[in-house]
C-alpha cells in the first residue's frame, strides 16, 4: 500500500435522493480515501444537494433490511475527517436554507470549487 | 480464571495489550518486536471483510497512524497502530484471504509486526489482563455494540 498521506481528492456528487442507487459509492470512496490518509472533500451540487437536507438521507437504505442508511455513511465520512461541502447556488434550486442542512456541511460558491478542483491531486466526478 | 475474557460473545484474550478506543491489540514477541492486529469486536463491527490493504515493510508509523485499511460491504476504515515504530513484517495472507481478520483476529489474522520505538512509555496507555476485559465491557455497553458473530 502506497503512502498517500496528504494527497488531495475532490469528489463531486451530482446525484441525490431521487436516484438512491447512485448516492452510496461516492461517499464510500471518500471514506476510503480518508482512511488512506488523504485530504478529501465531497462537493454536493445539482441533485446531489438534496441528500443534505435534514431527515432525507435516513430514508435511503443501502440494502433493504441492512439498517445502513445514507445518513450512516455521511456520518462515517464526517467522523473520518471528510469535508462535506455544498454549492450555494444549488441550495437555492432546492429551496434549502443553511438551517435545513445536516450538521458539519460547509457552504461554498462556484469560484471555490474551481479553486479546489485545481488544487486537488485528483477529481472524481459522479 | 480463563485466559480469554468474553464480552457480549466477543473474545478478549487476557495476555494481550489493547487500545480499546481503536479496537487494536498488541502482542509482545521474544525478539523485541510486537505483533499488532484488530480485535474480535472490530471484526464484528466491520462485518465480513472484503479487502484489507496493509502498509509496507520499512515504513515508520507514529502511534495513531494507519497501518492499513479494511473494507466490508458497510464499512471502510483505517487500522490505527497503538504503538510507534517501524513495520518489520506484514501479513501477506490478508491480501488473498482478508476474512482471516474475521475468523482468527488474534492468530492468523494478525496485521503487522513492528519494532517499537517507545514501547516503555506507550505501553502505559494500553490495557491488559482483567483491566482490558473490563474496559471493553464498559465500551460495548456504553456504545451498545452488538454481540459478536463468528464466521467459519
Amino acid at each position: 500500500m502506497e503512502d498517500l498521506e496528504g494527497k488531495k481528492i475532490l469528489v463531486i456528487q451530482t446525484h441525490g435522493v431521487d436516484t438512491p442507487t447512485r448516492t452510496y459509492s461516492p461517499v464510500y470512496y471518500a471514506i476510503a480515501a480518508a482512511a488512506m490518509e488523504m485530504e478529501v472533500m465531497i462537493w454536493f451540487t445539482m441533485n446531489g444537494t438534496n441528500q443534505l437536507r435534514k431527515g432525507e438521507a435516513e430514508k435511503i437504505e443501502l440494502k433493504p433490511g441492512s439498517g445502513v442508511t445514507l445518513k450512516t455513511l455521511l456520518d462515517q465520512a464526517l467522523d473520518a475527517g471528510v469535508q462535506l461541502s455544498v454549492c450555494q447556488q444549488s441550495m437555492d434550486l432546492w429551496d434549502m436554507k443553511p438551517e435545513d442542512l445536516i450538521d458539519g456541511v460547509k457552504i461554498l460558491g462556484a469560484t471555490s470549487i474551481i479553486d479546489l478542483a485545481l488544487e486537488a491531486d485528483h477529481v472524481m466526478y459522479f | 480464571m480463563s485466559d480469554v475474557g468474553i464480552v457480549r460473545g466477543c473474545k478478549i484474550p487476557r495476555d494481550l495489550y489493547y487500545s480499546v478506543e481503536d479496537h487494536t491489540w498488541v502482542r509482545t514477541n521474544a525478539d523485541g518486536t510486537v505483533t499488532v492486529g484488530m480485535t474480535d469486536v472490530a471484526q464484528n463491527l466491520a462485518g465480513p471483510v472484503l479487502h484489507a490493504k496493509v502498509k509496507k515493510v520499512g515504513l515508520t508509523r507514529a502511534k495513531g497512524k494507519p497501518i492499513g485499511t479494511v473494507e466490508s460491504a458497510k464499512w471502510v476504515g483505517p487500522i490505527k497502530t497503538p504503538v510507534s515504530g517501524e513495520i518489520v513484517a506484514v501479513n501477506e495472507k490478508l491480501a488473498d484471504d482478508p476474512q482471516l481478520l474475521n475468523r482468527d483476529p488474534y492468530g492468523d489474522g494478525w496485521v503487522v509486526k513492528m519494532k517499537p520505538t517507545d514501547w516503555d512509555a506507550e505501553v502505559k496507555a494500553l490495557v491488559t489482563g482483567e483491566e482490558a476485559v473490563q474496559k471493553y465491557k464498559e465500551k460495548v455497553e456504553r456504545e451498545d455494540i452488538k454481540a459478536c458473530d463468528h464466521i467459519e
